[in-house]
């Protein structure tokens, strides 16, 4: 049977309440957003800040944010695709890039607030678990790490991001159960595994694996290492040069954009009245003129 | 059986959300600061279980005493036989709104401030005070038509024409 009952009367549009907009985008976690943005009352106007990692397919955003009523506020903002400049310049979303980025946003955020001389972090990474000693002036840099709709499961690269902002030297509150390399079994975090991970030897054994097993799926897999001379046991030695090269200069480069001559614009124009009533009038005159043809037509046919 | 008195008794429409404005509220309920001093309206969110206040509360207005974690406590005049009291109530946030009875006042005492300080400047004295509305000035009518009207004298037959 074709006729079938509309299902979506217009009572049911007149009913229907729409979700937040960035619910309707499936962005943004609500209700874990009130409880990471809710100041205490009694702190007034004190901002709350929230290490906000993101991964798209390849790179990665890491953000220090406050939230407001006009929209939050980005203090210090760090991505993968800045490490080419660090010397950084293939796998721009595993784990060890992740800790470059966290790393890079921490130094930035101390450079910014002049921290970074008091609070060094954690020079050498040592996978072990690392927080920050308040020193003697001011105390450290507090942000809270924001996953967004990410799973946090155990050595997911979000937590390589939060390692890195934590060796930089940000006070972030945390517990090592989620790091790479921490055992169930054992409820320990073994730092070798973790330090391995950070300096990309999971990425490393992988190309040590498919080098003996499957050389041409290492060709396709691994070009971009290969292109630019990058071997399973040179890839330590690169991510220490890439976090010195960082910590020697963490300030973002400012790219001067020149105004555009036109402005964009997104969305249609308002017409004034006087162009609404044009546009009517015009839109009849079509109407009559073709009802008028139509009108011709029947003639002809009758007169045949 | 009878209705019952409970704590939300007779609360069905006045804690029930607007329409289409049911589920999670807007972060801006959370982001807003009170000072002690200011006027907040108590209005309940129905949504939101905790720190709720009581129902006589719900609609009045009053002065935020007190600033804590997540309430704010709210000074509001309660009438209770001949006297009215000063009732201190903590009420959680999400049920209380930035009150708008104060705001013609702030302005005017802003304005008053900076007109007092110019006078000062220039050394004269000057009055803000609010004067009420006085009469009307006087004023001519304009277009006006006259039509002179004149009483008809009194005419026994035909007014007795309906009968008598």
């Amino acid at each position: 049977m074709v006729f079938v009952k509309a299902q979506k009367s217009k009572a049911y549009f007149k009913r229907y309440q729409v979700k937040f907009k960035r619910r309707r985008q499936g962005k943004t976690d609500y209700r874990a957003r009130i409880r990471m943005i809710n100041q205490d009352k009694n702190k007034y106007n004190t901002p709350k800040f929230r290490f906000v990692v993101r991964f798209t397919n390849k790179d990665i955003i890491a953000q220090i944010c406050s939230a407001s009523i006009a929209g939050d506020h980005v203090l210090a903002s760090a991505y993968a695709h800045e490490l080419p400049g660090y010397g950084l310049e293939v796998g721009l979303t595993n784990y060890a890039a992740a800790y470059c980025t966290g790393l890079l946003l921490g130094r930035r955020v101390l450079k910014k607030l002049e921290l970074d001389e008091e609070y060094e972090g954690n020079v050498e990474a040592t996978g072990e678990d690392y927080s920050v000693e308040p020193a003697d002036s001011r105390r450290p840099f507090r942000a809270l790490l924001d996953v967004g709709l990410l799973k946090t499961t155990t050595g997911n690269r979000v937590f390589g991001a939060l390692k890195g902002a934590l060796d930089a030297g940000v006070d972030i509150p945390h517990s090592e159960k989620r790091f790479a390399g921490f055992s169930k079994d054992n409820k320990q975090l073994d730092a070798e595994v973790h330090r391995k991970y950070i300096y990309g030897g999971h990425v490393a054994a992988y190309m040590n694996s498919l080098l003996e097993d499957e050389p041409e799926k290492y060709q396709t897999h691994f070009s971009e290492y290969i292109k630019r001379g990058i071997e399973a046991d040179n890839i330590e030695e690169m991510y220490k040069k890439v976090h010195a090269a960082i910590r020697a200069n963490p300030v973002q480069k400012k790219v001067e954009k020149p105004a555009p001559k036109e402005h964009k614009r997104f969305n249609l124009k308002k017409l004034t009245y006087e162009e609404r009533k044009a546009k009517l009038i015009e839109r009849l005159n079509a109407l009559n003129a073709a009802a008028g043809n139509d009108d011709d037509v029947e003639d002809e046919e009758d007169d045949e | 059986m009878p209705a019952g008195h409970g704590l939300r008794s007779r609360t069905r429409d006045s804690f029930s959300r607007a329409f289409r404005k049911k589920g999670p509220t807007h972060l801006s309920t959370y982001l807003r600061i009170f000072k002690i001093g200011d006027y907040v309206d108590v209005k309940v969110n129905g949504s939101i279980h905790k720190g709720m206040p009581h129902k006589f509360y719900h609609g009045r207005t009053g002065r935020v005493w007190n600033v804590t974690k997540r309430a704010v406590g709210v000074e509001v005049n309660k009438q209770v036989g001949n006297r009215i009291i000063r009732k201190r109530i903590h009420v959680r946030v999400e049920h209380v709104q930035a009150s708008r009875c104060h705001e013609e006042i702030k302005e005017r005492i802003k304005r008053n401030d900076k007109l007092k300080a110019e006078a000062k400047a220039q050394g004269k004295i000057i009055s803000t005070k609010r004067q009420p509305a006085g009469p009307k000035p006087g004023f001519m009518v304009e277009g006006a038509l006259l039509e002179t009207v004149t009483p008809i004298p009194y005419d026994v037959v035909n007014d007795l024409k309906g009968g008598y």
